[in-house]
């Protein structure tokens, strides 16, 4: 027993030294760890988030605008193709050439269901050309507008590299030609990084970073009280007051992309046919109330779908305002002066607060006399559910990670069909062949203008004919150490792109 | 005796069949991991095409089966989400959870049992009201409350521990250990302590319930006559004879520590198996569930042998045949 305690201790003692391991220059606490190191394998923006770190898209994306990364020219050329300008000197972080090759490989793998969860961005490509090292040509099978605009979450792999390393390896060490070296991931404890010296860009300012997903709200917040990180983002609503008390502690508060709406089937057979009814919902809701006590003012009004970053915003649209006597009236006219069975779904654990939206939401429906029913579920059986078209009437979020208004449209807005993979997302089941109808056509508008213009057209049709009600946009709290001279500016997406940080 | 292990682990065998294939027929109605496979846009050509790469457009039996076959091989398939093998990825973070087992228990078995002796040394004093009221609280308190209080306490007023996480770890071998280092130390002391309350509680009450019967028979009266020391008399004779249901419910309650340490580690961001399933459940990464599962079901099963043999040691009057 003594000799055994002996040599631990002697263990101990060797092992000690090799610890001195220093601590990263930079610790960032966030909210969602990492699914994947495998950049096409997971299309949420915390993955997006870390991927960012360690590969280049072709194009990124600064203060929201597009701009070139791995490429550095891009255009379209016609309806359907699409031709980019690579960078050239780039080299992936196990010292390969990035060149064209690799382009080709990345797009092509993303149609293999095993490596991918883009497939249909990967079967919207027919044919990927590469008539030199450095320039790559995309023929899409359809009219894609917004190809370009998700060029920055389409993070290109290194080939050679990739065909011979097995699943295992590839889904957990990333090579990549980013602004940082992948050094280690521990799962459900931190991802560790180093600056790429030779970075097209330059080497960025901070040398070594953690990333530590902590999920659970209280002890991200106990992290940071504890000076054990640097940036916090998702600061909890419940603890913004007390986090923006704390000295050593700046509270960053920025706008956020996504919008929480109430998305209305118009299926005929049901009250929500007639658009008077579907006016009467958005009369009775009281969206400065729930803004005011359900987000406790830590929100934004909406008053249609996309953001104003977004390709399609369109600025004259203006809000259904609360009138519930208005409300009343409507539903008189439309001959349900006693009111009918109405049903709000929605999720209770995906957006914030969503559970109590939707319960703010029935109390205004019952207040104009329907007979409501609440039916709130965690995320991952309420989505199933829309996707079966199961709920007339529920509340969601959405923003369009392409900035495209079009994309969303074709997902959310056009009458669902199975073979043209559109509407996907229309869990309500909405349809207004007048709308399918410009959707489609304004998919191939080259000019960006006229495209800009066709989609808020289509955008103001919809808000015109109340096939969502939109409540408002979240807003995203971030904490950031005082006294160590960080400059943070939150991106609109979420994403904490390290090389960012000044 | 050999018979009698065999038999129990046979039995084994049927009660992990019987957990697999119920476990295996519960994710039928649970969350379709076609729409997250997928990806988000997908058509449903697109998720047919993955429902049939996966092969979850086959019948469930036949799917059960298949489980089954690469189950006995070691192979229960691959996490949805990352892709990796799902027995590497769980058991990736078993030493986490195991070290972090241990040192609860530890301290609940050591702590608890010493104060359990001093309590029944004079059940009327002072100290052993303190100790008996302490002891309520801990087994009332839920965990997360203690965890969150600890927090508070230590890392956020106090700044004399942290809040999360494993800090510093050792690579021994396939073995990642944070206990030959002293932040690691540091970080595993508040999520054991948080894990330990509760069964702290227990011991401390067990031990005293058993310290005083045990106390008042004929035997102690004995070596008290017969002038031997106390503390002979106390831990030799007595508690011997009161650690027989003390080991059990220790021996039982390990086996649920490493299965079931779920929200200790959900608050300290410990990076072991319960985090992981709780991540996993919300992602329904059906295969790192089943797995897991599987394998807190062999844990508790061996344990539960192990308790049964370990009594016969304790207590050579019990013989199994």
């Amino acid at each position: 027993m003594k000799r055994l305690a002996v040599i631990a201790s002697l263990v101990a003692l060797l092992a000690l030294p090799s610890l001195a391991m220093a601590k990263a220059d930079l610790v960032i606490a966030t909210d969602a760890p990492p699914k994947s190191m495998n950049p096409q394998a997971y299309s949420s923006d915390a993955n997006y988030s870390y991927m960012s770190n360690f590969f280049d898209g072709l194009l990124q994306r600064k203060d929201g605008k597009l701009a070139p990364a791995l490429a550095t020219a891009w255009e379209r050329i016609d309806a359907l193709t699409w031709k980019f300008t690579l960078r050239k000197g780039v080299k992936f972080s196990n010292g390969n050439d990035f060149n064209a090759e690799d382009v080709k490989f990345t797009f092509e793998r993303m149609k293999d269901p095993k490596y991918s969860r883009f497939l249909n961005f990967g079967n919207a490509i027919a044919d990927i050309e590469t008539p030199d090292a450095y320039t790559v040509i995309f023929k899409t099978v359809k009219p894609v507008p917004w190809f370009a605009e998700t060029m920055h979450q389409n993070f290109i792999v290194d080939k050679e590299s990739s065909l011979t390393r097995d699943d295992g390896d590839y889904n957990t060490h990333p090579i990549g030609t980013g602004a940082y070296i992948f050094d280690e991931w521990v799962k459900g404890s931190y991802v560790r990084m180093h600056a790429n010296p030779n970075y097209w860009e330059g080497e960025p300012k901070y040398k070594t970073v953690e990333i530590r997903p902590i999920v659970e709200e209280a002890t991200r917040f106990a992290a940071l009280a504890g000076h054990q990180v640097d940036i916090v983002n998702g600061v909890p609503l419940t603890l913004a007051d007390r986090i923006a008390k704390m000295p050593n502690v700046e509270m960053i508060q920025r706008p956020a992309r996504r919008c929480i709406y109430l998305t209305v089937s118009n299926k005929p057979g049901t009250p929500f046919a007639d658009k008077r009814v579907r006016q009467a919902l958005a009369y009775a809701i009281n969206e400065d109330e729930i803004i005011d006590k359900v987000m406790q003012g830590k929100a934004t009004k909406a008053s249609q779908i996309p953001d104003k970053a977004t390709v399609g915003y369109n600025a004259d649209i203006k809000r259904i305002e609360y009138n519930p006597e208005k409300a009343k009236q409507l539903l008189a006219e439309a001959g349900y002066a006693d009111g009918f069975e109405i049903t709000i779904a929605g999720p209770n654990d995906r957006y914030i607060n969503d559970e109590k939206i939707a319960e703010a939401v029935a109390k205004y429906m019952a207040k104009i006399g329907l007979k409501v029913k609440l039916d709130v579920k965690p995320k991952s059986i309420f989505f199933d559910e829309t996707a079966e078209f199961k709920h007339p009437f529920y509340l969601i979020g959405w923003f369009d990670g392409s900035y495209d208004f079009g994309r969303s449209a074709e997902k959310l807005l056009h009458t669902w069909d199975k073979e043209k993979g559109m509407g996907a997302y229309n869990g309500a089941v909405y349809s207004n062949p007048a709308i399918d109808d410009l959707i489609v056509k304004s998919s191939s508008i080259v000019d960006l203008a006229e495209r800009d213009k066709a989609l808020q057209n289509i955008n103001a049709m919809v808000m015109e004919d109340v096939a969502w009600i939109p409540l408002h946009y979240q807003q995203d709290l971030y904490a950031v150490a005082k006294g160590k001279n960080i400059k943070f500016n939150p991106r609109p997406d979420r994403w904490i792109v390290v090389k960012e940080i000044q | 005796m050999a018979s009698y292990i065999l038999r129990r682990v046979l039995q084994g065998l049927l009660v992990l069949m019987a957990v697999s294939f119920i476990c295996f027929c519960l994710f039928r109605f649970t969350g379709d991991p076609v729409l997250m496979l997928a990806g988000k846009y997908a058509t449903q050509e697109e998720r047919e095409m993955v429902r049939h790469a996966y092969g979850l457009d086959q019948p469930t039996y036949v799917q059960y089966f298949k489980f089954i076959g690469g189950a006995l091989h070691g192979d229960f398939g691959k996490s949805y989400v990352s892709q990796v093998d799902a027995l590497d990825t769980i058991l990736e973070r078993f030493p986490a959870t195991f070290e972090l087992a241990m040192v609860a228990m530890s301290i609940s078995f050591i702590v608890g049992v010493g104060l359990g002796i001093v309590v029944s040394i004079r059940p009327k004093g002072a100290l052993a009201q303190v100790f008996m009221s302490g002891s309520l609280l801990g087994i009332s308190m839920p965990t997360f409350l203690t965890g969150i209080l600890l927090v508070m306490v230590c890392s956020v007023w106090l700044e004399i521990l942290p809040a999360f996480g494993r800090g510093d770890t050792v690579q021994l071998g396939a073995w990642r250990t944070g206990l030959l280092t002293v932040d690691g130390w540091k970080h595993i002391i508040l999520p054991a302590l948080t894990l330990s309350s509760y069964q702290l509680a227990v011991m401390m009450r067990l031990t005293r319930a058993g310290m005083r019967e045990v106390m008042g028979e004929e035997y102690i009266k004995t070596a008290w006559a017969k002038g031997l020391s106390p503390t002979k008399v106390i831990l030799k004779h007595a508690l011997r004879n009161v650690l027989i249901p003390v080991v059990t419910i220790a021996g039982l309650s390990f086996g649920e520590l490493i299965a079931f340490s779920i929200v200790t580690e959900t608050i300290f961001q410990w990076p072991g198996m319960g985090n992981l399933l709780l991540t996993s459940i919300f992602e329904t990464d059906q295969p790192i569930i089943v797995t897991y599962i599987m394998l807190a079901a062999c844990i508790i099963l061996f344990i539960n042998i192990l308790v049964d043999l370990l009594y016969a040691v304790l207590n050579p009057k019990i013989r199994y045949s």
